[in-house]
């Protein structure tokens, strides 16, 4: 009696060492580090604070275009960066566009007094723990994630953004209802 | 059928203690290997014996363990030959590390609350690894880890951003020592961190409890301790910069305030071991083959 067909026995086989062999020879995922690699993930929600000490969370934005960016007052190119922000949420406040600042492990009282020395009107949350900058996977300051209606994160940049990009990253989504 | 018997059992074991005895060199080494694999050249040479002549139940029963024996060896092997060293993947609260064996990433959690890293891997479940996790071709350990949370502030006591430039996140308040550095003879853990509103980088060199206790001088009670050294911004040290503090203590070093506590945080070790499906798959084909040749022996002496 023959226990299995040639053929049979080839496939098992083959199943078998795949089975075994291909975990072995695992490729590293795909998803490049740093906040670009997280498109497409649900967005991070943590439970803050606002400058002002009133308690902030990102989910009370669902429905709303979310642009966040991790700064701190001693990062030059934040500096840079914040009017720009400040012009987008302007212009595009009324469309849905919520933008809004994370201060990275500063005191409430500098980041107000920075951010307003600057001209910004947009929220402005303290980020004590610096836990937003671990969860989109920073590499630097400043870093910018853009998270569509839904909650899940669209887009996430690591350095400074011109007026320019920052449009061009929005648009698309306020778009889509 | 004694020989293949015991060259079947031989095998199933040697090759399932690589799964529950884990990390152990012996199965990485060649003369381990050779042996699994001079166990399975016999075992079917001996199947082949045993099986000439015979038919039926009997012969697709042997064949069967032979079968399952040669899939649980092979898993073996490959897990001897191929697999990656042990390792520990230790990262900072809130952050994911990949793991490349699985496909997927392990998601450190935060200081306070459950305090179990969870793997998370496309269209699958989170799996939480609680103490021990066999997963794939791995097995998936948690260990605890001595790590340090630092804060730091201005001369006016304003909280400052702390940021590791060198380090696995670049926003972490959480230190995760895993370099060390020899003073006085001590091997000692040692990392650093920058605060760059003050324009200061802060080396931190771990004490356990025992090093502090066999310190003259030292006041306190006998409990972990840091040393912190001061530089400015290009790495250059500052006069007077360096100060003891206990686990949780505030000190003013080098224009600005520190305080450190020392925590354990767990880790991952990454353990290879032999295909999880492929030992499955190996130890049912085997008892499939054993259920044949017992339900044969109980069927024979009705027959006769």
């Amino acid at each position: 009696m023959r226990v299995l067909a040639p053929w049979l026995f080839a496939v098992v086989a083959i199943a078998i060492v795949a089975v075994v062999l291909v975990p072995l020879f695992r490729l590293a995922p795909t998803r490049s580090a740093g906040p670009t690699g997280l498109a497409g993930q649900t967005a991070a929600v943590v439970a803050l604070r606002d400058d002002r000490g009133a308690p902030v969370a990102l989910d009370r934005y669902r429905g709303k275009v979310v642009l966040m960016n991790l700064w701190a007052s001693w990062c030059p190119p934040c500096r840079a960066e914040l009017p720009d922000l400040q012009r987008l949420w302007a212009e595009d406040a009324g469309r849905g566009l919520v933008v809004v600042g994370v201060d990275q492990g500063e005191s409430a009282q500098r980041a107000r007094s920075f951010a307003s020395s600057l001209g910004v009107r947009f929220p402005i949350w303290i980020d004590a723990d610096q836990a937003y900058g671990r969860a989109y996977a920073a590499l630097g300051l400043p870093t910018t994630v853009i998270v569509d209606r839904r909650g899940i994160v669209a887009n996430g940049f690591d350095g400074a953004l011109t007026y320019v990009q920052m449009r061009a990253a929005v648009a698309p989504l306020l778009s889509r209802r | 059928m004694n020989a293949f018997a015991f060259a079947a059992a031989a095998l199933a074991a040697a090759v399932l203690v690589e799964a529950f005895v884990p990390d152990r060199s012996a199965y990485h080494a060649g003369w381990y290997n050779v042996a699994l694999a001079a166990l399975l050249v016999f075992l079917a040479l001996r199947a082949r014996e045993v099986t000439r002549g015979a038919g039926g139940v009997y012969r697709t029963g042997i064949l069967t363990i032979a079968f399952g024996a040669g899939v649980l060896g092979f898993a073996g092997i490959a897990n001897g030959l191929l697999a990656p060293d042990p390792r520990t993947l230790a990262g900072v609260p809130g952050q994911q590390v990949a793991l490349a064996d699985l496909g997927g990433t392990i998601a450190f959690p935060a200081l306070a609350g459950a305090e179990t890293p969870v793997l998370l891997r496309p269209g699958r479940a989170p799996l939480p690894v609680e103490a021990q996790r066999y997963v794939g071709s791995a097995i998936l350990r948690t260990v605890r880890r001595t790590v340090v949370r630092v804060e730091g502030y201005d001369a006016n006591g304003a909280h400052l951003t702390i940021t590791q430039p060198t380090g696995s996140a670049f926003l972490s308040p959480v230190l995760l020592m895993r370099t060390t550095q020899r003073i006085a003879g001590l091997e000692l853990p040692f990392d650093s961190f920058a605060l760059p509103a003050a324009h200061r980088i802060v080396n931190v060199v771990l004490f356990t409890a025992a090093q502090v206790a066999a310190m003259r001088g030292i006041a306190g009670p006998p409990e972990p301790a840091l040393l912190f050294a001061v530089d400015d911004e290009t790495d250059q040290p500052l006069p007077h910069s360096i100060r003891f503090a206990h686990s949780g203590e505030i000190v003013s070093d080098g224009g600005v305030r520190l305080r450190a506590q020392v925590l354990d945080y767990p880790a991952i070790e990454v353990i290879a071991a032999p295909s999880l499906p492929a030992l499955a798959a190996g130890c049912a084909l085997m008892l499939v083959g054993m259920a044949m040749l017992l339900r044969r022996n109980t069927k024979t002496p009705s027959r006769s």
